[in-house]
Parts: structure tokens; C-alpha cells; sequence
């Protein structure tokens, strides 16, 4: 009966969605975002030196958008791989620490030298040693998301349920039963965190690595410097526009995955 | 302070006994410091029944159930699961813990959180009677929530799926955690009764830690009065209401004979406590 009565509740709820939630949910933001564009343009129109108007960014997109997509791809390819990589051995390294306590007695030192240092620094010593190609762009874009993804997922495997270990320790759960059904399924909410500190982080990593890599010429950052050395803004907001645009994307890819991985982690997901 | 030699001398035949703690002494800290939790603690539970720790707190009923359930190590003395030592027992999956919180999974459904120690260790599962989880969860009264998920439940609801994952590989012995601790009063009773009637048409050695003394009454064969400082059993009483027991027994005389009985114990082991 109480089933009966939620649904009928829910089934209410959406049919108002329609038409007040819609302007609820949409409006207060759509109205920021006009303000801050007619501001800008206000700006961009009294000082063409300072920014851009909004139709020459637009018209900067249209006249060349091949030029602007394949650089686009270019970070988008760092983003992946880098950030790919560095999510995977972050995860595992934690997995490894929380396993085996001697492994964070030897590294943790190492890392956390390693995480003092800012990677801006680092960027040119590896240009210098790895070259202008991919690789450099890799490592560092790597290691910017490996430092939050280790230290969310490491908590997240500590952060285990206690009386629910004492039942599998009862029933003489291997480790690996113990990381298979409680650690791994449980330290995702914290994986989560770190993706969400990490993947903005990633657009970062990317642009910085093409600053410095300035000899190759593609992709956004790249795009950025050379640009504003030219002083062409349309073309410098452009390109700062579509490294905004690519984190955004990340970050609701990110929502989405979140969702689909943590919906028992929310109530109101859950429906309750 | 004269309990101390406490000898339990019903003459058990060794197939009957299913629990045998035997001058367990546990400590905690370092050298100065050092606290004495159990101070050579005795007990035997026969197969089949129900017994309660009751006591104030500090008396270590919890670290005794812990040191029963393989979670922490005895510095001396010895325990026994039908004859076997705690680890070898725990290996067999002799042992069904219920904690404090009902420590279900939140990412399983309750019928999957139920079947989860039959999954676990499956090498122990051979030769013993395992429960079909979906049974056992109608006959807890949560037949309609077996495809839910633990948050879309009730406490009182979470707390006897708990229960019904305990019971449902047959282990030799069930150890509960002041497992209604947390609910409110009603609901309490409710799930203390869901209990009582689902042990006794299912009779297993149960080592129950408690607070309260009507649900220790109640529940039990024996209720076990523990003191504190250092932790030891104060005295043993035998709860002689017939059984199967229901709510009604709570208005009896002997469940109030009882009751005085249990609290002036626990009076004593307070008061000898402030001295």
C-alpha cells in the first residue's frame, strides 16, 4: 500500500515538473548568464583591447572551425590519455597502500615531495627531457589528476564499515572477498570526490603542458599562447572558451557516471 | 567484592556444550596504563541456548563477545566453538555475528545482503544446512522487501534483516551486539519478540550482550551478570519461565521475580563498583 501511495506521489511530482520546475531550475542561472554577457559586452565594446566582443569570438568559430576542432581533439587526447592513466595507477597505488602497509611506509615519502612540487615547474625540465611530441603532455596532465585520485581512493578504502568487517572477518572472508565485496564497492563515494577535484584538474594539466610546449603548435593551450602573443583576442577567448566547454563536458560526464556507479550513496536517488 | 570464585558446575556432556570459555583474561593498554577488561572469565553455553551478558558498562560484556566471535585476542584463557578453537571455527563458518548496526551493505538488495555469508567462504559450505535467504526473510517478516535496498528500510526493518543474515548459513553459535540498542523503544520490543519467536522454533547457542534487563528476561535461558574494574561474571541466573514465551509473560510473576532479582544484582555489582 505505502508502494501504491509513492508511486501516485512520484507520478504527481513529474507532472509539475513540466512547467514551474523547468523555470525553477533554469531560469535563475539562464539570467546570470545574460547579465554577465551583456556586461561583457559593454566591456568588450568601450575597450577592444581589454576583451573581445561576443560576435567576434563567434565569428572567429565560424571563420576557421576545422583549425579550432582539431586542436580541441588534440588537448581532448591528452586529456584522455594523461588523465586516464593517471586516474588508473592512482587508483592502484592506493589499492596497494591500503593492502600492503609497507608500500606506504616506502612511498609516501617520495609522494609527498613529489606533490609539493608544482607541476608548472616540472613541465619544462620533462619538454626538455622527453621532447615537444605527446609525451611530456601525458605526464604531466598524469600527474596532476595521480595526487587527488591516490589520496581520495586511499581514504576511501580505510573508510571501510567497521561492524560490517567484523561479519566478514567472522566468516573468514579472504582479502580478497574482503576487497571484492566491502573495500572496492565502498571507497566509491571517495573515488567520486577525487574525480571531481581531479578531472577539472586534468583541463588544467593539458594547458599548462602546451604552454610550455610551445615549439608544437597544436591544441587549445598552445592555441592560447600563440595567439595572445599576437594580441588576437577573438581567437585567444575562442580557444579559452572550448577549454571551458571541454571541462564542462568532463564534469557532466562525470555526474552522469556518478549516478549510474553511486546511486546507493543518495537518498533522494534511491527513493526512499 | 566476594563473587569472584565463581565456579559453574552443571555436570554438561562435552557433545552438549557448544560454547567453552575458560579463564579468559584480556587486557588493554601499555605497561602503566594497563587495564584489565576480563579478568579470568568462565562461562559455557550449552547447544541450544540463550544466554545474555548483562552489566554496566566497562564490565566487558562487548570485549567478551569479541574474543568469542575471533575479533580480538584472549591474553590468556581459552575459548572453544563445539570443541574447536575460535579460528578454526571461524574457518568453518561456525560463527554468525550480529553488531550493534545492522552493517548491511548499502549497494545490495536485502535478499543479496542475506545470501552474502553463503557467498563468502564458500569452501565451509559443505555438509551443513543452509538457509534459502528468501525463506528466511519471509519468516522475518520482510518477505516484501527482499529487492529492496537497506536505506529504504526502517531501522527496526535493517536490524532484523541483520538477523536473518546470522542465521541463515546455520552457524553452531550467534553472537548479537545489543542488536536493538539502537531503536526506539516500540520498535525494540517489536523486533526483541520478532526474535524470540524466531529462535524458538530455530534453537541455536546465542551469546546476547544487552542493556535491558526485561529484554535479557525474556529472551534467555541464563542471563549472565557482569561487573566491572576489572571485568568478570558476578553471578549467573537461571531464567526458569516456560517456553515458547510471548509478550503476555511480561505481566507474570516470575518474569517481575525475575526482574528484581536481575536489578538487585546489577545494584550490587554497582555499588560494589563505587567503593
Amino acid at each position: 500500500m505505502s508502494d501504491l501511495s509513492l508511486t501516485t506521489k512520484k507520478s504527481k511530482k513529474r507532472s509539475s515538473i513540466t512547467l514551474g520546475q523547468i523555470l525553477w531550475n533554469w531560469g535563475p542561472p539562464a539570467v546570470t548568464f545574460i547579465i554577465v554577457a551583456v556586461l561583457w559586452q559593454l566591456v568588450a565594446i568601450n575597450n577592444p583591447y581589454v576583451l573581445p566582443t561576443l560576435d567576434a569570438i563567434g565569428n572567429s568559430f565560424a571563420s576557421d572551425p576545422k583549425m579550432y576542432w582539431s586542436n580541441m581533439l588534440v588537448t581532448a587526447q591528452e586529456i584522455a590519455i594523461g588523465a586516464g592513466a593517471g586516474i588508473f595507477f592512482g587508483f592502484l597505488l592506493a589499492v596497494a597502500m591500503a593492502e600492503l602497509p609497507i608500500v606506504e611506509k616506502a612511498v609516501m615519502p617520495l609522494i609527498v615531495v613529489v606533490m609539493v612540487t608544482p607541476v608548472v615547474a616540472i613541465a619544462p625540465a620533462l619538454v626538455v627531457a622527453f621532447g615537444f611530441g605527446m609525451l611530456p603532455k601525458y605526464i604531466v596532465t598524469a600527474l596532476v589528476v595521480f595526487f587527488p585520485m591516490l589520496v581520495n581512493s586511499l581514504a576511501g578504502l580505510r573508510d571501510v564499515d567497521q561492524k560490517a568487517l567484523d561479519v566478514f572477518k567472522t566468516l573468514h572472508a579472504s582479502r580478497w572477498e574482503i576487497f571484492r565485496d566491502l573495500r572496492l564497492p565502498g571507497c566509491m563515494p571517495f573515488v567520486f570526490a577525487g574525480l571531481r577535484i581531479a578531472m577539472p584538474l586534468a583541463v588544467v594539466g593539458a594547458a599548462v603542458a602546451e604552454f610550455v610546449a610551445a615549439g608544437q603548435q597544436a591544441g587549445l593551450g598552445s592555441l592560447v599562447t600563440i595567439a595572445a602573443a599576437q594580441a588576437n583576442l577573438p581567437v585567444t577567448w575562442a580557444s579559452i572558451a572550448l577549454l571551458c566547454l571541454l571541462g564542462v563536458i568532463l564534469v557532466s560526464v562525470l555526474a552522469v557516471l556518478r549516478k549510474r556507479v553511486l546511486w546507493w550513496s543518495d537518498e533522494d536517488l534511491i527513493g526512499r | 567484592m566476594s563473587v569472584s570464585s565463581f565456579a559453574h558446575a552443571n555436570a554438561v556432556h562435552p557433545d552438549d556444550v557448544g560454547v567453552q570459555v575458560s579463564n579468559v583474561v584480556k587486557s588493554f593498554g601499555a605497561d602503566d596504563t594497563r587495564t584489565t577488561v576480563l579478568n579470568g572469565v568462565s562461562l559455557s553455553i550449552k547447544k541450544g541456548e540463550f544466554v545474555s551478558l548483562i552489566g554496566p558498562s566497562g564490565c566487558g560484556k562487548s570485549t567478551l563477545l569479541k574474543v568469542v566471535a575471533g575479533l580480538s585476542e584472549a591474553d590468556s584463557g581459552s575459548v572453544t566453538i563445539k570443541g574447536k578453537s575460535v579460528r578454526e571455527a571461524s574457518r568453518h563458518k561456525a560463527i554468525g555475528l550480529v553488531p550493534q548496526s545492522p552493517a548491511l551493505l548499502p549497494w545490495r538488495t536485502i535478499l543479496e545482503n542475506v545470501s552474502l555469508p553463503i557467498k563468502i567462504n564458500p569452501s565451509a559450505n559443505a555438509g551443513r544446512a543452509l538457509r534459502d535467504p528468501r525463506e528466511i526473510l519471509e519468516s522475518f517478516g520482510l518477505g516484501h522487501a527482499i529487492n529492496k535496498y537497506p536505506a529504504q528500510l526502517s531501522g527496526g526493518m535493517q536490524q532484523r534483516a541483520a538477523i536473518a543474515r546470522a542465521f541463515v548459513f546455520d552457524p553452531e553459535i550467534l553472537l548479537m551486539d545489543e542488536p536493538f540498542s539502537a531503536l526506539d523503544e516500540m520498535n525494540r520490543d517489536q523486533q526483541r519478540m520478532g526474535l524470540l519467536d524466531f529462535w524458538q522454533s530455530n534453537r541455536k547457542s546465542v551469546l546476547f550482550v544487552t542493556h535491558s534487563v526485561p529484554e535479557a528476561i525474556m529472551l534467555s535461558d541464563r542471563i549472565v551478570v557482569m561487573a566491572a574494574h576489572p571485568g568478570r561474571i558476578a553471578e549467573v541466573i537461571d531464567v526458569d519461565l516456560p517456553r515458547p514465551r510471548s509478550e503476555a509473560m511480561y505481566a507474570s510473576d516470575g518474569f517481575r521475580d525475575l526482574e528484581t532479582r536481575v536489578r538487585a544484582s546489577l545494584r550490587q555489582v554497582m555499588e560494589a563498583a563505587r567503593v
